[in-house]
């Protein structure tokens, strides 16, 4: 399920397995897009990997330490470690594609 | 209260230009037109308001000259056209708001004068700013601008003058051909910013002869083969990445034989410029096909390095450009530089070529000027230039052998266009097109997104340089992707007549396959939006405005199919803009272009905005199907 965090719960929850971080903005055309993308890739993922959300807005310094230049950006990680980075409104094909590949 | 937005069917300019050339024929029919009493069409297909057409009959075969009479005697355009009895004759070059004299010599006879008086030229004309011509210049040829911001297509003589300007925004390169007409980019945008449905091929009166579409559209540059077929930049259908392909077009059918993938030889990601993308990884900005080698050199400006595959097989030669950051295994691509002089890599470089002795010339833009981030030029301390290496691929090493524009810094300095022309041993042209200042210094901002803020300079300089001396120098006010020089006449068919033929393939617009929950509210699209549906014959194009953080969604729907298109709101949605000719001024405004290949049947229009599915009150036919 996709769930909203904060940057104090972000380092705890990429510390194990596959997270899909999604740093998007609330007033953003495209990440609204996304995250009805990111539902769809939820359902079909399964457990393969957790999806989390992240407000840019209210998680600055969260932001700037991963240099969020634009949004929506996705990061997928592995054990707390950058695995690919992705900026743009993507579709699910190619997200569940970086999800299988990692 | 209306139960439909703003809809209007245009007929595309391939057919407005048979119905005019038609209409013509028939007019001319009808008279009896002399060398006294000729007839005489100005802008005779619409788009090239410096032409005419002029007919008259004799009694006798004979060969005519026309001549337009130059502002200054050496300004004078004169052709001579092989003997008939009936003379339909292009008039090419006249001056814009000006009583033109023409005149009309008959071979061995009398000679007739005319005034075609034309009307000022429009918004789309560059101005000029300053023009430097060494005394002995002399020079037949115009030099061609093709658009990159608000101004149109335009060429100067060499003193100066306009003497041939469009009216629509074809754009990108304009590449004459064996037959003595030209290809140029089409105005029909099939995905912004600018990825355009193919190439026209055009005569110098502005009449589209063919029009070839490409199913991943057309971007930046083309080449005529030996065989008369077309080299392309393309990109894959889908969009998924951009500017990363080339295809080989049939010239008859349009159809397209071969495909080079980048990514075959590539990995998107290595070697990254600093104005990279995931989406846009290689930016193709130029093609040039050397019989020598039978290979394919291409200008990556977003690997910062010119690429040469081979044509047959796609495998890479080499790469031309900082080995810096690119990986071990494609280290052995590069050269290493020797010899003791001066010696700049390119960065972010467009418009190679391969001159007849293997040396490689490129618009070396400078932008960023490093591969690394820590390192990264400020434009105001950077500098652009012509540039001309000599490889050897048997030591793979490299040298430097002349440049132009590094030593005028910022004030040549263009951050994303520009070309350079080879026209004999120490005789080039070097175009620094996209030269913007922010106040007194160059803007290090993306041109054409700040192509109307009042603070943003653009400016134009154009360069002749024969043995290290400029022999002709034009600065003009907005930026232009190329400069090319051409003659306005070709010793071929000069006024090709018949209807111009379509050929290959529209794309299939890529949907997106996410659907986003709405309520159908039954309600027609509110006239906030400011929507409008402008049909064409194989497409439709949906505007309208939207502020940022909408979500909104065109759909097409029937009792079968829905097919779903993402319109993206968000504010600053491109990058590296070649040509923002399409970009609208308030960037609220947003332009979708559908494609109906792929698609059959009758279609209602919604438009999903922020969770509230409207109506449009227009149904589009695609397929056979008509529009009800």
């Amino acid at each position: 399920m996709l769930r909203e965090i904060t940057e104090d719960e972000f380092y705890e929850d990429i510390r194990e397995g596959l997270v899909l971080a999604d740093f998007y903005s609330p007033t953003c055309g495209p990440c609204k897009m996304l995250s009805f993308v990111l539902e769809d890739v939820d359902k079909a993922c399964k457990d393969r990997a957790e999806i989390v959300k992240i407000n840019v807005d209210e998680n600055e310094r969260l932001a700037e330490k991963y240099g969020i230049i634009a949004y929506p950006t996705m990061i997928l990680l592995k054990n707390g470690e950058e695995l690919k980075r992705v900026i743009g409104l993507q579709q699910k094909p190619a997200i569940l594609k970086m999800i299988e590949e990692a | 209260m209306t139960d439909r937005i703003s809809y209007r069917f245009c007929q595309g300019l391939r057919a407005r230009q048979a119905e005019a050339e038609r209409s013509m024929l028939e007019e001319f029919a009808r008279g009896e037109y002399t060398l006294e009493k000729p007839f005489i069409r100005r802008n005779p297909y619409l788009i090239n308001p410096l032409s005419a057409v002029i007919g008259f009959r004799t009694r006798e075969e004979t060969a005519v000259t026309v001549t337009v009479l130059g502002k200054r005697r050496e300004g004078t355009v004169s052709h001579t056209f092989p003997k008939s009895r009936e003379h339909l004759l292009p008039v090419l070059g006249l001056y814009g708001g000006y009583d033109n004299q023409v005149e009309l010599r008959l071979y061995e006879g009398q000679a007739r004068r005319f005034t075609i008086a034309t009307e000022e030229l429009g918004e789309g004309v560059p101005s000029l700013l300053s023009l430097h011509r060494e005394p002995e210049y002399i020079c037949e040829d115009l030099c061609f601008f093709t658009p990159s911001l608000g101004a149109l297509a335009t060429a100067f003589d060499a003193w100066g003058e306009v003497r041939w300007h469009l009216t629509v925004p074809v754009i990108f390169e304009m590449t004459p051909l064996k037959n003595g007409n030209f290809l140029i980019g089409t105005e029909r945008v099939v995905e912004m910013p600018y990825y355009v449905s193919g190439l026209y091929e055009m005569t110098m009166m502005g009449k589209i002869v063919k029009e070839y579409a490409i199913p991943g559209g057309f971007h930046h540059d083309q080449l005529e083969m030996e065989d008369g077929n077309i080299l392309a930049l393309t990109e894959g259908e889908s969009y998924e990445t951009v500017e990363d392909m080339v295809v080989l077009l049939d010239r008859k059918t349009g159809e397209i034989r071969r495909t080079w993938d980048l990514k075959n030889c590539l990995t998107p990601g290595e070697g990254a410029s600093g104005g990279c993308t995931p989406r846009d990884w290689f930016h193709g900005n130029a093609l040039f096909y050397d019989p020598n080698t039978h290979s394919i050199t291409l200008s990556g400006r977003h690997v910062d390095a010119i690429v040469n595959i081979d044509y047959d097989t796609g495998e890479l030669n080499w790469i031309l450009g900082d080995p810096e950051t690119w990986p071990a295994d494609k280290q052995s691509y590069f050269f290493a530089r020797t010899g003791e002089g001066e010696f700049d890599w390119p960065y972010e470089q467009h418009g190679c070529l391969v001159t007849p002795d293997g040396g490689i010339m490129c618009f070396d833009n400078g932008h960023y000027r490093s591969k690394i981030r820590e390192k990264f030029r400020l434009n105001k301390d950077s500098f652009s230039r012509g540039v001309l290496y000599r490889i050897d691929r048997e030591t793979m090493t490299i040298e430097q052998l002349w440049q132009y524009g590094k030593e005028r810094g910022e004030e040549f300095f263009s951050s994303y266009i520009g070309n350079v022309a080879w026209y004999g041993e120490d005789h080039y042209l070097v175009h620094s097109g996209g030269i913007q200042y922010d106040g007194a210094h160059a803007s290090e901002r993306p041109a054409a997104l700040y192509q109307r803020d009042p603070r943003i300079r653009g400016e134009s300089i154009t360069v002749e340089v024969f043995r290290g001396k400029v022999i002709w120098e034009m600065k003009l006010k907005g930026n232009f992707y190329r400069a090319r020089k051409l003659l306005l006449y070709h010793e071929q068919e000069n006024l090709p007549l018949g209807e111009g033929s379509f050929v290959g393939r529209m794309g299939v617009t890529p949907e997106f396959g996410t659907q986003i929950p709405a309520e159908l509210c039954k309600e027609l699209l509110p006239a906030r939006y400011e929507a409008e549906l402008v049909e064409e014959e194989d497409r439709f194009v949906f505007q309208a405005v939207f502020e940022g953080g909408q979500v909104v969604m065109l759909m097409l729907e029937n009792e079968s199919e829905e097919h779903g298109y993402f319109i993206s709101t968000a504010k600053n949605k491109f990058n590296a803009l070649c040509c923002g000719a399409f970009i609208k001024k308030d960037p609220r405004n947003i332009t979708l272009n559908v494609n109906k290949a792929g698609l059959w049947g009758v279609f209602d229009v919604r438009v999903i905005v922020d969770g509230k599915k409207y109506e449009t009150g227009i149904r589009i036919a695609c397929g056979d199907q008509k529009r009800e």
